[in-house]
């Protein structure tokens, strides 16, 4: 069995490959996503241990457990922890050090770096065993003084800065110039992951953090004998509260951690397009084995006549999908090697560097990989295979095989129905779970229900081709009406087909609706609920605008009214609840913010610097009248009263007053800046003056109203971009699915094309029918996707009305290209084809065995 | 007498070396216009070769194909095409009908195949002489092999080919439905002056034959003219033998 499976194969190596392509893709997605978290890790492992090579413990403010430790939470400790750890036994040497977010302006007077690699800045080590900055002699020597700073080497070349320069620095105040006295490697590399490095010296590192007689961290190193965890033990028992030690090892596997968190969105981002794939995939290798099966029916009989048994050619098949699924996956670890250098180089290009090194493929990798392959080849393999048991022995003696038994119609259409609403159901609940599998359900339900739309398709396929073929009938007769016809002929291959372009085009809608959607309801929101003429918020996710960039802003004439906004996040410390909230100026915020908070209630927040709760988690997280202690990041706690409520979601679940934020951060900037323009002034007019201010705060941008809303919806188009780009791949498959089928079908047609070719049709006109034959698939997949796709979006949309996204928006020009570019892909899927069908050899074709 | 296709010093060798068969060794013949031709010999003699040969589906290694005026063997493929499809009308053993037509589509094929419209008394005359008035608007799956062969048949003739190849258009029938094709074929020659060659190994076949023509091992061996099937046994024997 074993040898006619693998002469059946060797026998189809064009076959073999279109079908073994979605394997391939698929588990290039799943391995590539793998290589690529596991070497980007083991790189930066390495890195940070190299980093901490002479230091054995690490001092540093305790991390907070919630929140996110970017934005204006500096952590920091008081200068006398140095002094502590100094006094401790086993302490060889120990050196303090200050760090924060620091960025360079350009020559051409733009901040360098923003979202993206970060932006670092601290303070010069003098040990250099405690530091892997290393400034070569030629590259100018260390910063000693104010006014001096020494940045890396890849930004001192991208930007062209020289040694004497001056260049300006932004921390938390407006831009400074130093002379950049010293250039430094990053151990051996220029650079580490793209971010840029500004060192200062120590004391006007605190100054320009705003950290004076304050530090970040303490690097010690422990004397001969002494072991890191027993130094870390000694020097944690003699720190403050809120100041821990850990060792240098515990140190990097944090940063480790900590990075492949930050990864996380790439992984499971990859893993999700690997589904997909995989799932298109399987339709396609459905469809091939199908075909197969019934294009050797005489063959199966004959194996069947000769004494197989049933079990033994259901196998037989199934060790065909083996073989082709365990060498399209091994192709596939390879392809997704590849995926992962070429993740690399895109992100490097987008100024994220890695550091160097060796590829990382675990045995876990090749496993999955296989696993995941093999698997989805067998499953889709296997309703065919049953198929092929079913031929009787006598099939091998019958000359006409065409016809095949017609299947109960009624029963594929309950099957169907129940299917599309099982998956239907499962997207619902998904929605409204606030469980954290919720998506997992939405994508499952999502799978169910193109199952479900694929079970039904064959109804479809035959009216949808008599319409969609009218025209082709009408323009191309002869081609144009054996088209429609053949396409007609074997409803379900016509829908199978069809239905794994379905997939692809129905998650391309799903996403352009929900994308249009979302830019509406943002557009809308943005402009109800900050009714401020114009804002100013930060370049960069860390840094936030400088309060003394607000009082200027308050000076101007231009300007009427100022207010603030920021995100805290807190912990209610009775519950144990982490939650997000608003902070706000309530003096201010009338009219530039709009919560849905009544102006008593606002008044009552002024007055009581208490706290307004979410009308919705009202009574049941949070009680109206209650006192609560809430905890910041930064370990500062305090009681705070529930004074009143506010509705609008967008502002999180609570709204405590500016004051009480500030408490919480070490050095306070502002995340939002808003800004009315004084009476008579236009907005333009005013947006111009505040403007003007950002000459000295180069890391703030103002924008108007019209401005604010363009830029949410345009970082919504670009994350559209990306998922459509992706979603193409699974395009791209079912695309090659229609080539196959259409292959297949050719060689099935041998008899009919031959003899189409000896009564007179051209190569021509044979082309132009297995053309039309693809464009007709192609169409009706896109529409079946279009339809399924637009139906979950409209739910997905509905569904979340009460988070904000009530807009169900078509976006009606994308969706005809949509319909025009499956029509091109249908040409395209057909030159294989239509080439194979014009050079049949007649005689062949008609030769009767 | 006028011949309507003629072939001189035909000569195709399949494969090379040891593995290669000589299909046609230099056959030189004319068949008539008007008339029914039959070719016969055994499996092998290179008989089925022939007829693809005249009918433009294979090239010669050797000689000439001439119909009417026109050297088969100078043209090119689109060419080939475009004289299959004006000069030339087909009858295959089987297969003949593409499943997805029905009668009518299948017989007008090669027609819209051209661009060209049906000439409906002729059409009609056609379909009466196959006797498929009633069915003509059903598919293949729906008609007995004897039907299908006489849509193929309607087909051939429909678009007034100049010559009609015919490659044992009864050898799946049962012998009724046989005698009623080649009776029909025999009309079409007796009273439209349809002219036909038709490749067969079966004797009662050929008798419906103006000419027979038998070939062995690539080269015509004999020949009858109005031949009976005892004739033609009797003539296979003394070949045989």
């Amino acid at each position: 069995m074993l040898k006619v499976a693998w002469s059946s194969i060797r026998a189809n190596k064009v076959r073999l490959l279109l079908t073994s392509f979605a394997i391939v893709i698929g588990v290039s997605f799943v391995a590539g996503s793998f290589v690529f978290t596991d070497t980007i890790s083991t790189r930066f492992d390495r890195l940070f241990s190299d980093i901490s090579a002479g230091v054995d413990v690490y001092v540093q403010p305790v991390q907070p457990d919630f929140g996110t430790d970017f934005g204006p939470i500096q952590l920091s400790m008081p200068e006398s922890v140095f002094d502590d750890v100094m006094a401790v036994d086993g302490v060889a040497d120990a050196e303090a050090g200050v760090g924060g977010t620091a960025q360079l302006v350009g020559k051409d007077g733009e901040v360098v770096g923003g979202f993206g690699p970060p932006t670092l800045g601290f303070s010069w080590s003098e040990d250099p065993d405690m530091t892997p900055l290393r400034i070569a002699p030629e590259n100018g020597r260390p910063p000693q003084a104010a006014g001096e700073i020494a940045i890396d080497v890849a930004t001192a070349r991208d930007k062209d800065y020289q040694l004497g320069d001056m260049v300006g620095v932004i921390t938390t105040g407006p831009v400074e110039e130093f002379t950049l006295v010293g250039i430094a490697n990053f151990g051996d590399e220029d650079n580490v992951a793209g971010a840029t490095l500004v060192i200062f010296e120590f004391e006007e590192a605190q100054r320009m953090f705003g950290l004076e007689g304050r530090i970040s961290q303490i690097s010690v190193a422990a004397d001969p004998g002494v072991t890191s965890e027993d130094l870390a033990g000694r020097i944690g028992a003699v720190v403050p509260d809120g100041v821990e030690a850990i060792t240098a090892a515990q140190s990097t596997a944090d940063q480790t951690a900590e990075l492949q968190e930050g990864l996380s969105f790439l992984t499971i981002g990859l893993l999700v397009f690997a589904i997909i794939a995989v799932f298109v995939g399987s339709f396609v290798i459905y469809n091939t084995f199908r075909i197969i099966v019934a294009q050797r029916t005489r063959e199966l009989a004959l194996l069947r006549a000769i004494g197989a048994t049933g079990g033994q050619v259901t196998r037989m098949v199934v060790l065909e999908a083996l073989i082709i699924a365990f060498v399209s996956s091994l192709i596939g670890i390879l392809g997704g090697i590849v995926l992962s250098q070429l993740l690399a180089a895109a992100l490097s290009a987008g100024g994220l560097g890695f550091p160097d090194g060796p590829l990382t493929l675990l045995p876990r990798t090749v496993i999955v990989g296989i696993l995941v392959g093999v698997v989805v080849t067998v499953v889709a393999s296997v309703l065919p295979a049953r198929r092929a048991a079913r031929i009787p022995p006598v099939a091998a003696m019958r000359a006409d095989l065409s016809a095949t038994p017609r299947k109960d119609l009624r029963t594929r259409a309950i099957v169907g129905v129940i299917v599309v609403g099982f998956g239907g159901s499962l997207v619902l609940v998904g929605l409204f779970t606030s469980i954290s599998n919720g998506l997992v359900l939405l994508g499952v339900g999502a799978g169910l229900a193109f199952l479900g739309v694929s079970i039904l398709a064959p109804l479809a396929a035959r009216p949808f081709a008599l319409f969609v073929g009218w025209p082709i009938r009408k323009a191309f007769t002869v081609a144009g009406d054996l088209a429609v016809q053949n396409t007609r002929r074997q409803p379900r291959r016509t829908a199978s087909t069809a239905s794994a372009l379905m997939i692809g085009v129905a998650l391309v809608v799903f996403v352009a609706i929900f994308g249009a959607s979302i830019k509406v309801s943002i557009g809308n929101t943005v402009g109800e609920i900050f009714p401020a003429d114009i804002s100013a918020s930060s370049t960069n996710f860390t840094s936030g605008v400088s309060p003394q960039f607000t009082d200027e802003l308050r000076m101007l004439p231009e300007i009427e009214q100022v207010t603030t906004l920021n995100s805290p996040q807190v912990r209610f410390q009775e519950l144990q609840m982490d939650a997000t909230g608003s902070a706000i100026e309530p003096a201010t915020s009338e009219g530039m913010i709009f919560t849905g908070a009544t102006p008593e209630a606002i008044t009552k927040l002024a007055a009581t610097d208490g706290l307004l709760v979410l009308e919705e988690i009202e009574g049941t997280d949070l009680l109206l009248g209650e006192t609560y202690t809430i905890e910041f990041p930064n370990g500062v706690t305090g009681p705070v009263e529930v004074v009143g409520v506010f509705t609008d979601g967008n502002f999180g679940d609570f709204i405590i007053t500016r004051d009480r934020y500030a408490t919480g951060v070490e050095v306070l900037t502002d995340q939002l800046v808003l800004a009315n323009a004084s009476q008579g002034v236009s907005v333009d007019e005013a947006a111009a003056a505040a403007d003007a201010l950002t000459a000295d705060y180069p890391n703030v941008q103002v924008q108007t109203k019209s401005e604010l809303v363009a830029d949410a919806e345009s970082q919504i188009d670009g994350l559209l971009a990306i998922f459509t780009g992706l979603l193409a791949l699974a395009i791209i498959i079912a695309i090659l699915g229609i080539t196959n089928t259409l292959a297949l079908s050719i060689i099935e047609r041998t008899r009919e094309i031959g003899l189409l070719r000896a009564i007179g049709m051209s190569r021509r006109q044979l082309r132009r029918m297995v053309r039309w034959e693809s464009v007709i698939i192609a169409v009706f997949g896109a529409m079946l996707g279009m339809v399924t796709g637009a139906v979950l979006g409209w739910i997905v949309v509905l569904a979340l009305r009460d988070e904000g996204l009530g807009d169900f928006a078509i976006p009606v020009g994308q969706l005809i290209t949509l319909i025009l570019v499956a029509g091109i892909a249908g040409v395209v899927a057909a030159i294989y084809p239509a080439w194979k069908a014009s050079r049949l050899n007649i005689l062949d074709a008609i030769a009767y065995e | 007498m006028t011949s309507a296709i003629s072939v001189t010093d035909a000569a195709k060798i399949y494969g090379t070396g040891d593995a290669a068969v000589t299909a046609l060794a230099g056959v030189t013949a004319s068949f008539e216009q008007g008339k029914f031709t039959a070719i016969m010999g055994p499996s092998g003699s290179g008989k089925s070769t022939l007829l693809h040969c005249l009918a433009g589906l294979d090239s010669l290694d050797r000689g000439d194909v001439l119909l009417g005026d026109v050297e088969l063997g100078a043209l090119s493929d689109k060419d080939l095409t475009l004289v299959r499809r004006e000069k030339i009308g087909f009858i295959f053993q089987a297969f003949n009908l593409i499943p997805t037509l029905t009668a009518k589509e299948n017989i007008l094929l090669p027609l819209s195949i051209a661009g060209h419209t049906a000439d409906p008394d002729w059409y009609d005359e056609v379909v009466h002489a196959v006797g498929l008035e009633d069915r003509l608007g059903h598919r293949p799956s729906e008609l007995s092999g004897g039907e299908q062969q006489r849509v193929a048949a309607a087909r051939a003739l429909v678009s007034r080919p100049d010559i009609v190849f015919a490659d044992e258009p009864s050898g799946n029938l049962d012998s009724k439905s046989g005698a009623e094709l080649l009776a029909f074929m025999r009309t079409a020659v007796d009273d439209f002056g349809q002219t036909i060659v038709m490749v067969t190994h079966d004797a009662f076949a050929a008798s419906h034959a103006d000419r027979v023509i038998f070939l062995d091992d690539g080269q015509i061996i004999a020949e009858l003219m109005d031949p009976t099937s005892e004739q033609i046994l009797d003539k296979m024997k003394q070949l045989g033998d």
